[in-house]
């Protein structure tokens, strides 16, 4: 038998190898990327990858003092203009929350709606800063010996703009003080106040910088200090004694000096002779506001910097959804945006002293350049920051000495508000009252649907009086029709007959639908607030709904000097809460 | 085709199925051979990152931009140097609370959770704290836990200083003016009768409207800086170099430096950079302090642009120095390549190029090659009429503070200032 192969065995034979080989590496290679695919599939199952936390968002909500917060704004929709992007391709974005200062402090502990916050001054980090290290203490105990520093809930943060707390006083007034020859101090305007009933000074609350250092400025005048103070000097009868005299003067609070500028500008010259705000505050007004200037006073003893501070928030605790890098990545292309020399100069245009160094105050252009009203070589000094503990005394003493308020909560309770709109509205009412804390301050409650019902009457807010007007809060019940005039009508005798002139006496009135059914009329209303001088009276006005007779609302307000506000089911809550700080 | 070339045949594709299959087998399940460990993988890129201490950031970054710009590689894999700004103090504190996550000692690079080897990609490679002080502490917290140190003192990978800077008195001329009037030379002793003048500038002959005296010093919860202007506060109240704890518990010592540190007008500041606030809010918060002299010298131009007052400055009989250590961590967090790429770097900021750069941000050399005066951008030159002096007067260095004494000026700060 032949067992030679012929030629064409052969090739075939070398074919069929060749053949066989490629089929087994074709196998191999298929199981191959079979591993990659594995690979792939097993990373995204982990999310461990390095990388995994870099496809996370890129959004930054910034928490933002309402003083800046229109600025900021608009900074905000320039760098988001701009259109940045992550090396993974992630738009960069930003938004911004209005948020009080003192609010955003509390909401940092934990969890927040932003990742980021900007309030008007370092107070409220210190503050933060205290507060966080103070709820993880117990993590700590036992562990003396560990250096104590660094252990912080945000990162270092940066300035993009600071400006001084003023006494912004109209020119006429500050040259009946001496200004500009004479270097005018916290005292004087205190003195002022108590002097002259007729002069009409305010501040805002201590949820704001300006308020808070225009508190503690009181308290030092009061501790008879410049420097130094001790929980003790501003606990101390004298002191207290002091403030709350000062305190009687001040024509009401609020929610800060973006709201002081508002009602300015809508009321006019009248409304209030000094206040105390940013000095950008001044500029801006000049800036826009024809008529008679503002001019900023440099306290003589010692004023406080807004110096508007940006810090990354270090979220991250147990159920807090954790800083994803693009966001580290976001906030930093924020700041460089920030820090900008054009978006410097924007701001320096906007009144603010821009945290460049580079920046002459008095360069061309420069609103410093051109105007007495402001003076880019003040402040010369300025008072001594206490401690934060102190600063909490401080913060917690006022609502002690602060002017005592005689308020009438009075609420709509026709059929319209049957539902969603009455539990709401409870809500709210209850928020109002946790937000009154002065041991002066006393609440009433009136119901108006058909008829006009004095729920409680004016009582003070110890334990017993929060608790009972509480249960009359949960009483409240809709049914019938909208006597709304009636309502005021009656809130505003009882005012008169129970108020008292050292106290701020208000109404906030609420209604969701229109007037349909008083005995009284609007004119009767405005003609009985212009006949009796004997008790001052504000009143707050609040459209609940698109259905709210607005223009009544609108003109009881204006009668009343207070404020119309709308509010929808999502912000009632907020706006009572709102409207609590001006008392 | 005869039976034995298809055995033969077969018994190849079999050979062939069986190793290529193993071969995937183990790449998807990950079991390696020791032999195969031996085998290192080149990363694609070597980060190196640099955990600085904020009076040099500005000069490292930028060193760190123009080397990044030369594409530097070690066995030829790129090298890109991050920078990661932070305190001394605070970066100390995360080193003694172990925030960074380095090894327990009973745990190992390859017994890691895929969660923990996450954690270690930000692992500092380099730390450049302040001062030398701060590296001991950190070595004597992860003594008592690792049982050996993690930065070096010797050897290739040793704490080198890469520049200098002394603490200097940095005050408002016009203030300076009024003080050296009256006490005839700026020393502690001096600021501090200054801070307790009751009448405050009126008192001591100044203008009434710049209130009391306000003394600026760096916090020292926040900045190395304030710590070590209170050593320097005891040197010269005890007139010596070296102070102990019991120095600093002193009554009348802690009488005399509550009394001065009563004069900061914000300690709240949250900002850990005070050079810079100082600059920012100018003499309306302090009419002088102790300051790092490369700080002063970088903010210089701000104060001068922004105020109507020009700073002066002074030297103290009492110096405490920062010699910023270029320190290399050596434990198994970091490879061996991102160590040497460190070095290469380290070697990159010690060049004379890169030494002379750092003239331009106040920074004093460690090269001694490059003179203070050897570039036109020195701030050395530009400043010399605002006082600042080439060669340091005269000088008692400070001893570095222990562990001990640290905590108890700390302990003592948050007691009587702070609260």
């Amino acid at each position: 038998m032949n067992t030679e192969l012929s030629d064409k065995q052969r090739t075939g034979l070398i074919v069929g190898i060749v053949g066989i080989i490629i089929v087994c590496l074709c196998v191999i290679m298929a199981l191959w990327g079979g591993k990659s695919v594995w690979d792939s599939l097993r990373k995204e199952k982990g999310g461990t990858t390095s990388s995994g936390r870099d496809s996370a968002t890129a959004e930054l909500t910034v928490a933002v003092s309402p003083g800046m917060a229109a600025t900021f704004t608009k900074l905000a929709e320039q760098f988001n203009a701009h259109a940045y992007k992550t090396p993974d391709g992630s738009p960069m974005l930003v938004r911004v929350l209005p948020v009080v200062p003192e609010k955003m402090v509390a909401q940092s502990l934990a969890n927040p709606p932003f990742q980021a916050i900007a309030p008007d001054s370092s107070l409220w980090l210190n503050q933060l800063d205290r507060r966080w290290i103070a709820a993880q203490s117990s993590t700590t105990e036992g562990e003396a010996g560990t250096i104590p520093i660094g252990n912080r809930r945000f990162g270092d943060p940066v300035r993009y703009a600071v400006s001084p707390v003023v006494i912004a006083a109209w020119e006429s007034v500050a040259r009946g003080l001496g200004w500009p020859e004479r270097n005018i101090g916290w005292k004087d305007i205190q003195q002022k106040a108590t002097a002259d009933p007729t002069f009409k000074w305010n501040h805002p609350s201590t949820g704001h910088a300006s308020g808070l250092l225009a508190t503690l400025a009181e308290f030092y005048a009061g501790a008879g200090l410049t420097r130094g103070l001790t929980p003790e000097a501003a606990t101390a009868q004298t002191t207290l004694d002091y403030v709350r005299a000062v305190e009687a003067t001040v024509r009401f609070y609020g929610e800060g000096e973006d709201v002081i500028v508002q009602r300015l500008a809508e009321e006019g010259r009248g409304f209030l002779d000094a206040f105390v705000a940013q000095e950008q505050v001044v500029i801006a007004w000049n800036q826009t506001q024809p008529g008679e200037r503002l001019v900023a006073i440099y306290p003589a003893e010692g004023t406080l910097w807004a110096d508007h501070p940006l810090a990354l928030l270090e979220l991250g605790a147990p159920g807090e959804t954790p800083i994803t890098d693009n966001q580290r990545r976001t906030y930093q292309a924020l700041v460089t945006f920030l820090t900008s020399p054009d978006v410097q100069r924007q701001l320096l245009a906007a009144g603010y002293r821009p945290a460049a160094l580079d920046i002459r105050m008095d360069e061309a252009g420069s609103p410093f350049a051109s105007s007495v009203a402001v003076d880019w070589r003040q402040p010369q000094t300025t008072l001594q920051i206490p401690s934060e503990s102190v600063v909490e005394v401080v913060q917690n003493v006022w609502w002690y000495t602060k002017r005592p308020t005689n308020i009438y909560l009075v609420v709509d309770t026709s059929g319209s508000m049957e539902g969603s709109k009455i539990d709401l509205t409870r809500a709210a009412l209850r928020s109002f009252v946790e937000q009154i804390r002065g041991d002066r301050d006393q609440v009433g409650l009136i119901a108006f649907a058909s008829d006009v019902n004095v729920l409680r009457p004016l009582q003070p807010l110890d334990d017993a009086g929060r608790a009972d007007l509480n249960r009359g809060i949960d009483q409240l019940q809709a049914k019938g029709n909208t006597s709304l005039i009636d309502g005021v009508w009656e809130a505003y005798t009882e005012l008169t007959l129970r108020g008292t002139p050292e106290a701020i006496n208000a109404i906030v009135v609420m209604t969701d639908g229109q007037e349909n059914n008083s005995d009284h009329s609007l004119p009767e209303l405005q003609r009985r607030i212009q006949r009796e001088h004997g008790t001052s009276v504000v009143i707050f006005t609040i459209a609940f709904g698109s259905d709210a007779d607005e223009k009544l609302l609108r003109s009881m307000a204006e009668m009343g000097g207070g404020q119309f506000r709308r509010a929808t089911e999502t912000d009632i809550e907020e706006l009572y809460k709102i409207i609590s700080t001006y008392f | 085709m005869e039976r034995t070339r298809w055995v033969f045949i077969g018994i190849l594709v079999v050979v062939i199925l069986i190793v290529g299959v193993s071969l995937v087998v183990r790449a998807v399940t990950g079991k390696n051979t020791p032999d195969t460990e031996l085998v290192l993988e080149k990363p694609k890129t070597i980060t190196v990152r640099v955990l600085t201490a904020l009076p040099i950031e500005p000069w490292v970054r930028s060193a760190a931009e123009t080397y990044n710009a030369s594409n530097p590689t070690l066995d030829g894999v790129p090298i890109k140097v991050e920078i990661i700004p932070m305190d001394g103090l605070t970066a100390l504190g995360r080193w003694d609370r172990n925030d960074f996550g380095a090894l327990a000692p009973e745990e190992t690079i390859e017994n890691l959770s895929e969660d923990r080897k996450t954690t270690l990609e930000n692992f500092p490679t380099v730390w450049i704290p302040d001062s030398r002080y701060l590296v001991e502490l950190a070595n004597a917290s992860y003594k008592e836990r690792l049982g050996r140190d993690v930065f070096l003192t010797d050897g290739e990978y040793r704490a080198r200083p890469i520049a200098i800077s002394l603490f200097t008195w940095g005050i408002y001329e016009s203030r300076a003016n009024v003080l050296t009037q009256r006490f005839g030379e700026i020393t502690w002793n001096a600021i501090h009768d200054a801070a307790v003048a009751k009448g405050g500038w009126p008192e001591l002959g100044g203008n009434p409207a710049w209130g009391f005296f306000k003394l600026v010093v760096p916090n020292p919860n926040k900045n190395a800086g304030g710590l070590a202007a209170m050593v320097a506060a005891a040197g010269e109240y005890y007139g010596r170099t070296n102070i102990s704890v019991a120095d600093f518990t002193d009554p009348q010592f802690q009488t005399w430096l509550r009394e001065l540190m009563g004069s900061v007008t914000d300690f709240s500041s949250a900002s850990a950079y005070t050079a810079e606030d100082f600059a920012l809010f100018g003499y309306s918060v302090g009419d002088g302090g102790q300051l790092l002299e490369s700080d002063l010298l970088q903010n210089m131009q701000g104060i001068l642009t922004r105020w109507d007052d020009p700073l002066k400055i002074y030297y103290p009989k009492y110096v405490t120095w920062f010699e910023f250590p270029y320190t290399i961590w050596v434990g198994p967090e970091t490879s061996a390549l991102e160590k040497n790429a460190a070095l290469q770097f380290q070697r990159f900021l010690l060049s004379e190029e890169q030494q002379k750069a750092a003239l331009a941000y106040g920074l004093r050399p460690t090269n001694p090659n490059v003179s203070l005066d050897a570039t036109p951008e020195s701030l050395f030159v530009k400043w010399k009429d605002r006082g600042v002096e080439m060669v340091v007067p005269r000088s008692d260095a400070m001893r570095n503070p222990d562990r001990e004494v640290l905590l108890a000026l700390l302990r003592w700060f948050q007691l009587n200032v702070a609260k």
